[in-house]
Formats: C-alpha cells, structure tokens, sequence
C-alpha cells in the first residue's frame, strides 16, 4: 500500500512540524485542530500554526518548511466541520495532549470517518500503546502504531515506531517505507514499553547528570563541558540542554517517564536522589520565578543585556545567584580528545564525573536490552539520530571496553547487567571478512543488515581497495560500472589533491573501465569551498603561478566532468559552498539531500567563483524558459545570489536559486542519498551525450555600468563596503561578458577566462587576503 | 475637461492583495468600470491612453492596446501606451488635452497603472549607458530626496511629521469613506493596503536612514513600491454638454519643466508655476493642491519653494501613505483634485509630480 495523502490532527509544535515534514515531502496534508472557545475563524489554530511554519524557528534559522510554496501543501481545517478530510486520507497522525480520554475521542472521531484501508497512528511519548486501544474496536488496533518523532522533525531524524502482534504486516511495512523514504527518518523498531528507546535512556542520562553534578559540586559550565563534545553528545550537555526544552517541561515529563515505571527502575532510583538533593524544588522554583528557559528568562544560563552589553551568565546552583559564566578549564575536557576511556579514568573531577554518569547510563541502556528494544543497533540508532549523540551507547562501551568496563563495575561494587556479562572479553560490533556483525542477546553474532536502498562509503569501501586516491579524495567502485568519487579532506575543502583525483576519474570513465561517476561522501557536508587555508599560504608567500595553476587546474578537471563522453551525478548534504558549489554544478546531474546548503558564497572572502561557478550559472539562468529575456534579466538575479553570497536553506530553495536544475532530484533521507545518486547515473548512461559547450548573449559595458551603479547605491545606504565595491566591480565585469556586446555571443571559454582573471587580481589585494585571514581565524566573513 | 474618475485600491508590492494580479487585467479593470459608471458611448472613444513608468514583460507588447481589450472596449478604440515615468498617466491627460485642443478626437480615456510587483524598477533588462552613469543622469531616487533635504535644511523630525500627517489624512478620509466612490473592487480588493493608521513619529524616528547612512531619509518619509491603476475621463466640452456627462473639472493649464537629475523632485516647482501661468492663475487662488508625495524632503521643499498653504495640500493623504505605483499616480492625483474640487466645494485645484532624471508635471483645474 502506498501513503499518498496524510491528515496530522493537533496542530501544535509537534502536530505543525510533522505537518511540514509531510508537505516538504510534497504530499497533501490536512492540519485538523479544535476550535478554541468563542472563536470567529474556526481554523484560527491550524491557519496559524501554518503561518508560524513559514517564519524562521529562531532568527536566522531555517524554517519548518523547506520552501514557502510547501504551505500549499497543507489544508488547515478543524475538528468540528472537517472530519471528513479525514475519509481519503491513506494516514492519520494523532498529535493532541497527552491525555489518555482526549485522545481517545479523538481515535473515535478518526475511525468514525477514515476509510479502511488507512493507517492511524499517535504521536505519543509517554503513554503505551496497550492503553491508547483499551476499548477501541480490533480493525482500529490492527491499523495503530505509535509514531514517535522528535522536536524539530524537520531536523532530528530519529523515529520510533511501536507495534503489536495485531499489527497488519504489510501495514507496518508501509508506515516504515513512508517514515524512512519519504519522511526521511531513521526508524526504530521498539516495544511498548515507558519512554520507548531515546527517551528512557536520554532522560536517565540527563536525570544521572544533574544528579552527579550536584553530589560532585560542579558549576553548570564544568557539567556542561564534560557531559557535551567531550562524551560525544552535543555542545549544551545537560544544564544548557535543559534551558532549550524547556524547564516547566522537565518534572512533566520525569513525572510521566517515573510513573510508568516500577519503584525499582534505576531511574526511579534516580528521582528519589534528584528529590533528596533539591533538584526538583530547584527546578520548581526556577520556573515560578519565570525561569523557564530559553524561552523564559533565562534557565541555568540567561543572556543579560544590561546597559546594551550582552553578557552570558550562569547560575550558581548554591546561591541561585548569576554570574558572568566561566569557560571552564578542566584538563579532562583535553584529556577526552584521546578518548573516552582516557577521559574517564583521568584524576580530576572531570574525568571523576564523566565516569560516575558513563557508568550508570551505559549499565542501565545494557540492562534494557531486549526490554525495550530487540537488538543493540536500535539503541545506538535511536541515540545517535534522536539525542545526536556521536556514538551510541553500546559503541562507546565498544570505545571504552567492555571488559574493562566490567571489572571497573565489580571493583566499585554495582551490578553488572546480563548482556555485558555475556559479551565478556569481546566487543559489541566486530567485523569478519568484510561483513559487520553485532552482539545479540544470545550470545551470538548477527550480520548487520544494510537496508534496501540505503547505502554508505562506508559500506562500500568494504572489503576493496581504492581505485585512486590521495590525502584528500579517493575512488571507489560502487559496482555496476559507476565509479564514486569521495572527498576526505578537512570539511572536504577543495584542494589540488581532489582535483588530482577528479581528473583521474575522468581518465578512468573516458577509458570505459567505468561507464559513469558518482561525487559524494558520508560527511555532514559535501564540501565547504576551496582550501582557503593553501590559497591564503600562496597569495602570502606570493607564489602566483602556483594560485594561477590551482584556479585553472580546477576549471579543467572540472571541464572534463562537464563534458566528457560519461555522465556524472553529484551527491549533496549538508554545506556545498563556493568551490563545493561548483563541482555540483559541473556535473550532468545532482542528487540532493533534502538538508542541502547549497552556494556560491566567495565574496565573503573576497574573490569570484572561478572553477566556472559565474559560467554555470550564466547558462543556468539563461536556459531556463520561464526566466525573463533580455540580456540583463539572469545576470541581475545572478549577481544578487553571488553578490550577497546567498546560501539556499533547503535543496528546494536551491532549486528556486538554480544551483539544482528542475530535473535534479531530492532525496529526504540521507542514508539513501548515494543509492539514489548512483541509480540516477546508471538512468543517465542509456543514451548518454555529453553536453556542448554554450554561448552566451551577454549586455556587455552597459551592464556592467548598472551594476556597478547598483552596489554605489548600496555602499551609500550601508549595506556594502568599499572592498565590495571591488569585488562586485570583478563579478560584474565576468556576468556581463566583459567588453562584450549584446549582438555578439561570448564563449565558455571566454567567461572561465574571466573568471580566472577576476580572482587573480583579487587575490592580489591586501583587503581580499584579510578576508580569508578573518575567515581562518574567526570562521566569520570579515566586513571590510 | 475632466468628466470621470476612478482608480484600483492602491496596495504594497510583493506583499500587497494586488501582487498576484497582472497589471494589464488591472488597468482593465478599472477602465472598464469607469465606463460604465459615467454612461458614456464607448464608440465615441477615440482613444485609450496609458500611461506606464516600466512598459516591459506583463506591461509590455503597447499595453494600452492590450487594455482596450481587457476592457471590453470597441476596436476601434486605439491604445497607446506613454512613459514620463512618474507623471506617466499625467502625461496621458495632457495628451487626450492637447489631442481635443488640436481637433483630433473628443473622447479620451487616460490613465496609467503600475505593477511594481511584477514589473519591478528598473526593468527587467536595465542597461544603462556607462557616459550618462558618469554624469549621474541616473541617480537613485532616495538621493536625489537627501540631496533636496540638504539643499532646503529639511530636518527629519519635519519629515516624519509631514509622512503622519499623510498617514492620519488618509486614514480619517478612509475611515470616512472617502474612496469609496473611486475605489473599483478589482479581484475582491477595495481597500487600500499602504495606509499604517497605527504609525507615530517614535517608530518613525527608530527607521535606519534607507539610502545614505548619514542621511535623513528613511523608508518610513518616501512613497511605498505599490501596484496599482488609475484612469480619467477626458473630453471636449461639447461632448460632454451634448451627452450630459457631469463635468468635474474644466483643463485649464498644463506644463512640463526640466531640472537638474541630482534634485528631480523639485521638479513641481517650475512646472506649478508655468501651469498656473498659462492659466492665468496664481498659487494663491488655488484652494485644493494634489502633489505626488514620492519623499517627504522632496514635498517639504516644494511646498517652501512655492509657498504651500498646508491646509489645501493633499487633505486626502499623499503618497506617502496612499502610494506610488509609478504610471498610475499622475491621473490618480489629477482625477482626484477634480473630484475635490466637488465634494469640498472649490473652484481651482493643481496636481503637480516630479519625476525622475529631472521634470516636473503640472496641471491646473476649475469647477465652473
């Protein structure tokens, strides 16, 4: 069965962000909600809700739609004169309160209304699915799953789905598929039991955290700074994490958690400390004070701007005074960069208090195995995409050692659990000719399964050698005749290296060994730009014929990829700017993850895309039909984009911006994204013809003198610098063809000439090489 | 003689209700209501004259032609299209005028519209020429406002007083219902949509200057981007006797004054004065005065060059706060000081813009 059609019931934040999840995907959502007392626009809830789904979550953040037209996607209705929505929609995503009799006339509602062959589903975080069908009839059972999301679901990939024997397979099957393709989610399978996976063990984390920090005397900087990068979980650790969820929530949601479970539970244990400590009054007290958190007036830090100054404070968990925080210095937080096993056994009371949470929440996720959840892989999954933690629990007792980390149990006289006793002197994960396996609970070994259509370098590096490959970038067979082109440098910049490695790509295809290539890698982002770091050694050292060979060695390899007699698909996530960028757009093709930050951003460093970036896009805006004609019309538009450095927010938005062409496809979930990548390669090579090179109607001198107006215009109003003024004057010059007229057609050629020029002479100015100074040291554009 | 007014409601580019409409169905739209209200015989049109800042893209291919089709109107109706950017639609009346005068035609419609939306400015393909950059021939509009500022000594609280008292008119005459009667419902719009009742001169005095960081100009003192069309009645007087038209206003001065770029926006000045003067008339007989509001600095200099009496200025709102679609302003103000000159009673009335590049447009009216 297929999910074409969707109804999300409660429009709050989880029911609006699923709601936007489901129209990024491009599917038809209603967003049913009820209608508040009194009210004059009966949709008032879900018609705001969706207007709040268009505005930036935080100031400068992205949004929970990918792209504004997304909005179409969504029918705001209510749950008085809608339900009938309801009747064509193939799921049902129930997001209401938390409140067993609410939810259940609203199950009754659904089922009322939904046709048969639908699926329902709760959003619910606290309360099992045993309960949600007491009294419900056994076709609404059959049809029921608990779909867990987490907040953002636009960005936290982690969902957990709970299931029952009564379950329709092909259902369950069905919900899975749409989760993980669709949705773009990491599904875990858990059972029906309190806090599912992530929550059980991420609160028994940050409940054991708190805890230790108070026994131990720790200031919030010190707890944070160990319990965040340190431990391999995000940077705000567990104070800081709790001013962003929220502090009114916490006893909510410990209450609930603590209520499920037995007496006995460790995190009951933990409770009864966290009362007898005075954590819980603290909390209470804070949050009537108004300090809910971020959202409040602060939390366990506040920002306070007094007398305009913006001072970060924190506070004194004795006193409940603020002060001025303090970076802390432990040595542990140094010590941790060797590892966790260093970082727990250092002497200080870092290292003390790493291992006094380690210990307990690794010993607690290892006892629950198989309560919650039937294998290890799905804790560490649900960990890793839903508490973004780097390693999931039994991955950093892999780290640590399992049999080490026994004996230190026995030493300080806690219990070991079953399944750490069983895997003895051996690890959780092991690999044997190539294949990954996993513990299980009987004491054996299991392959661990790639899902159909997920795919990884990881799993493809498995068991070969590269093809090629340097410091930077390497080549691998991806089977079928496609080769992949991974990069591996630091944040995968741009380097000699990589072109290296792409010029022999396109040695290797154009001899037929291969019959396509495939750009990407597993990192967090495809590319972040060329190696500012080398260009800024050059240009100090004045080495230019080396910069110039750097620039125009990149436009060849780059060139080949264009145009040489193989197709070639770039695979993007995360960050492709400036020289990233421009690899993308020499390819026939690009697969982008849905989360693809997508630009030409070097005008923040003073120079001009030249790796045929300013050529690309020339030819992009030009070709496309519903562009407006004339000589000015693209390069007006392409020259804000490249002038501004605008990044897109979404793969959809880079759509709009063309750095992806309409043919170009998305994939929402990033562990498809090579799969996808390569069957869109093994498409392109029936019939393939590699492109011409174009020629280009270009408005010449005139142009450019409007340009150049515009920016003057711009520094008078403050929205430019004079060295902007420099660098645009370049960009406008290459845009508009240079001294070109418009009857007359400028080359490729002629452009990457241009644009070769333009970033020699840039390089060459003190105010550019300040920028790239700033960019090094500070990571932010300098505005000179 | 004017004969018939009418206009679209005038509201915000890129947000505005009016963003999704093209510019020529709107023109239509407002042409073609503005017939039927005044009865006249569409046969005996000569011509649709248009007036037009950007006739390019949806306002392009003699958008005026176009329009006589939109609106239902006979083909033997011709179309032109005219383009003196601001006093585009100003421009359309002085030639329907000058047309009558000369005996070639005694029915003319004239009016102008802008999608600022859709048509954004400059164009979709500007290309300057590099020599006329060099002699500033294009500078931008906001500094042509700071420069008049400079020149005049216009502080920006006297600005941002003069931008409220337009947002209080405009709101009092809406609130009143004073567009009704001009206001053609097109794509179920009627209201317009620039008017900020709720402005004071704290937020105004918190608006970051828009176009010189050490200016004095900010986007709360200059005209809003605006769509929006407009269009008049112009015809001999013989026609309208013979068709009892009920006649607004009799034309009885027109001018167009050049000046330097650098200071476009005094451009009212010259050509006020030069109206007035083939009129037979002076600044001081004229009770009801409609001058485009495109900058507050650019209106507080005009009105201290030629000695404005406040009170008879633009006591509808100006600009400011109603708008500035470009092509449609001039005949909006036009239409509206004739119908002024009715509702209020009053015998003289001048409509006079500036525009960009350095002209000034003026037209005097009487009731008779």
């Amino acid at each position: 069965m297929k999910i074409e059609k969707v109804t999300v019931i409660g429009a709050g934040l989880m029911g609006s962000g699923i709601a936007a999840q489901v129209a990024n995907a491009g599917l038809p959502v209603n967003l049913l909600d009820i209608v508040p007392d009194g009210a004059e626009n009966k949709n008032v809830i879900s018609q705001s809700a969706i207007s709040r789904m268009l505005k930036p979550v935080k100031l400068g953040s992205p949004s929970q739609l990918m792209h504004p037209d997304n909005a179409d996607f969504i029918t705001a209705g209510n749950l008085e004169d809608d339900l009938d929505l309801i009747s064509d929609s193939d799921l049902i995503i129930e997001v209401v309160l938390e409140k067993l009799e609410i939810k259940h006339d609203v199950f009754r509602k659904i089922e009322k209304y939904r046709k048969k062959s639908s699926i329902v589903t709760s959003n619910t975080s606290t309360i099992p699915r045993a309960q949600l069908i007491e009294g419900m009839p056994s076709s609404f059972g059959k049809d029921f799953f608990i779909t867990h999301f987490f907040n953002p679901p636009r960005y936290l990939r982690l969902l957990e789905v709970v299931a029952s024997k009564e379950v329709d397979n092909r259902k369950l099957d069905a919900i899975i598929d749409f989760c993980d393709v669709r949705l773009g989610k990491e599904v875990v399978v858990c059972n029906d039991t309190p806090g599912f996976i992530g929550n059980r063990i991420g609160m028994f984390w940050s409940l054991t955290a708190m805890v230790e920090a108070f026994k131990a005397g720790l200031t919030v900087e010190e707890a944070d700074a160990i319990m965040g990068r340190p431990i391999g979980a995000p940077k705000t650790g567990v104070f800081a994490l709790g001013d962003v969820v929220g502090l009114d929530l916490i006893p909510h949601v410990t209450e609930s958690l603590s209520h499920n479970l037995s007496d006995d539970d460790k995190y009951n244990e933990g409770v009864k400390e966290q009362s007898e400590l005075g954590i819980d009054s603290l909390l209470k007290e804070m949050v009537e004070s108004g300090y809910t958190g971020r959202k409040g007036k602060g939390g366990f830090y506040r920002i306070n701007s007094n007398n305009g100054n913006r001072v970060k404070e924190s506070r004194d968990l004795k006193t409940g005074e603020y002060n001025p925080s303090i970076k802390s210095n432990l040595e542990s937080i140094n010590i941790a960069k060797k590892g966790l096993r260093a970082l727990v056994e250092f002497d200080d009371k870092g290292g003390k208090y790493a291992w006094k949470v380690l210990s307990k929440t690794l010993s607690y996720a290892a006892s629950l195995v198989p309560e919650i959840t039937e294998n290890i892989i799905n804790v560490d999954n649900a960990m890793k995409n839903g508490f973004l933690w780097k390693k999931g629990p039994f991955q950093m007792l892999d780290d640590l050692g399992p049999s080490w980390f026994v004996s230190r149990l026995l030493e300080e006289g806690f219990e070991v659990p079953d399944l750490l006793n069983k895997v003895g002197d051996k690890k959780f994960y092991d690999e044997n000719n190539d294949i990954s396996l996993y513990f299980n609970i009987d004491g054996t070994y299991s392959e661990i399964e790639i899902l159909e259509g997920h795919l990884s370098v990881k799993d493809i590096k498995r068991g070969q050698n590269p093809i090629f490959g340097n410091s930077s970038a390497s080549l691998w067979n991806m089977g079928d005749e496609i080769l992949l082109a991974e990069f591996h440098s630091k944040m995968n910049a741009m380097d000699p290296q990589i072109m290296e490695v792409l010029s022999e790509a396109s040695s290797i295809c154009e001899s037929g060994d291969f019959k396509g290539l495939v750009i990407g890698n597993d990192g967090s982002n495809f590319s972040a730009g060329a190696n500012l770091g080398l260009s800024s050694f050059v240009a100090n050292v004045g080495a230019w014929d080396e910069a110039e060979k750097f620039v125009f060695g990149g436009q060849m390899a780059f060139m080949m990829l264009k145009h040489g007699n193989f197709p070639v698909v770039g695979a993007s996530s995360g960050l492709a700017i400036g020289g990233g960028c421009e690899v993308l757009l020499a390819c026939d093709s690009i697969q982008a993850h849905s989360e693809s930050y997508i630009g030409l951003v070097e005008v923040g460093v003073g120079l001009v895309p030249a790796w045929g970036g300013c050529k690309e896009m020339i030819t992009r805006w030009n070709n496309d039909p519903n562009q407006a004609k004339g000589p000015m019309a693209s390069i007006v538009k392409i020259f804000q984009n490249i002038g501004t450095a605008k990044v897109a927010t979404s793969a959809q938005e880079a759509k709009s911006l063309k750095f992806l062409n309409s043919e170009d496809g998305i994939t929402m979930n990033r562990s498809r994204l090579l799969h996808d990548a390569k069957q869109k390669c093994l498409a392109l090579i029936k019939d393939y013809s590699a492109p011409l090179p174009n020629e280009h109607n270009l408005p010449g001198p005139s142009g450019k003198a409007t340009l150049d107006l515009a920016v003057s215009d711009l520094v008078k109003a403050g929205h430019a610098t004079p060295h902007d003024v420099v660098v645009t004057e370049h960009l406008a010059y290459i845009l508009t063809g240079g001294d070109t007229d418009p009857t007359v057609t400028v080359s490729d050629d002629k452009i990457l000439e241009m644009e070769r020029e333009g970033i020699m002479a840039l390089m060459k100015t003190e105010k550019t090489m300040d920028r790239i100074e700033a960019m090094l040291t500070t990571g932010k554009p300098l505005r000179n | 003689m004017i004969c018939g007014y009418a206009r679209s409601a005038f509201t915000q580019a890129n947000k505005g209700e009016l963003s999704k409409t093209r510019p020529d169905d709107l023109a239509g739209a407002v042409v073609k209501e503005l017939i039927q209200k005044s009865g006249i015989q569409t046969e005996d049109i000569e011509d649709l004259i248009l007036g037009c800042a950007f006739p390019e893209g949806e306002q392009g291919m003699n958008l005026a032609r176009n329009v006589v089709f939109l609106s239902g109107l006979p083909v033997s109706v011709g179309g032109v299209t005219v383009n003196r950017f601001c006093a585009s639609s100003m421009q359309a009346i002085h030639q329907a005028a000058g047309s009558i005068i000369s005996g070639s035609g005694e029915l003319f419609i004239a009016g102008g519209v802008e999608s600022m939306t859709r048509v954004p400015m400059p164009g979709f393909n500007p290309m300057l020429n590099p020599s006329l950059v060099d002699m500033d021939a294009y500078i931008g509009m906001g500094h042509t406002a700071e420069n008049l500022a400079k020149k005049y000594s216009i502080s920006r609280l006297e600005q941002e007083e003069m931008a409220l008292r337009s947002h209080q008119k405009a709101f009092e005459a809406q609130s009143n219902g004073k567009f009704n009667d001009e206001i053609v419902t097109v794509d179920n719009i009627h209201l317009d949509g620039c008017i900020r009742p709720e402005t004071n001169l704290e937020t105004m005095a918190g608006l970051k200057p828009a176009f010189d960081t050490k200016g004095v100009v900010t986007a709360g003192t200059s005209s809003p981007l605006t769509d929006g069309a407009s269009a008049v009645i112009v015809c001999s007087e013989d026609y309208a006797k013979s068709n009892n038209l009920e006649i607004m206003a009799y034309i009885r001065g027109m001018a167009i004054s050049g000046c330097n770029p650098e200071i476009m926006g005094i451009g009212p000045v010259v050509s006020s004065i030069k109206a007035l003067k083939r009129a037979g008339l002076d600044l001081k007989d004229i009770d009801i005065i409609e001058m485009n509001e495109a900058f507050a600095a650019q209106s507080l200099a005009c009105v201290k060059e030629l000695g404005v009496d406040m009170s008879k200025l633009n006591i509808h709102g100006g600009a400011i706060a109603l708008g500035h679609p470009l092509g449609a302003s001039g005949a909006r103000i036009t239409g509206k000081a004739a119908s002024l000159l009715q509702t209020e009673g009053k015998r003289y009335a001048l409509s006079t813009m500036c525009v960009g590049g350095g002209q000034g447009c003026a037209t005097v009216l009487e009731r008779v």
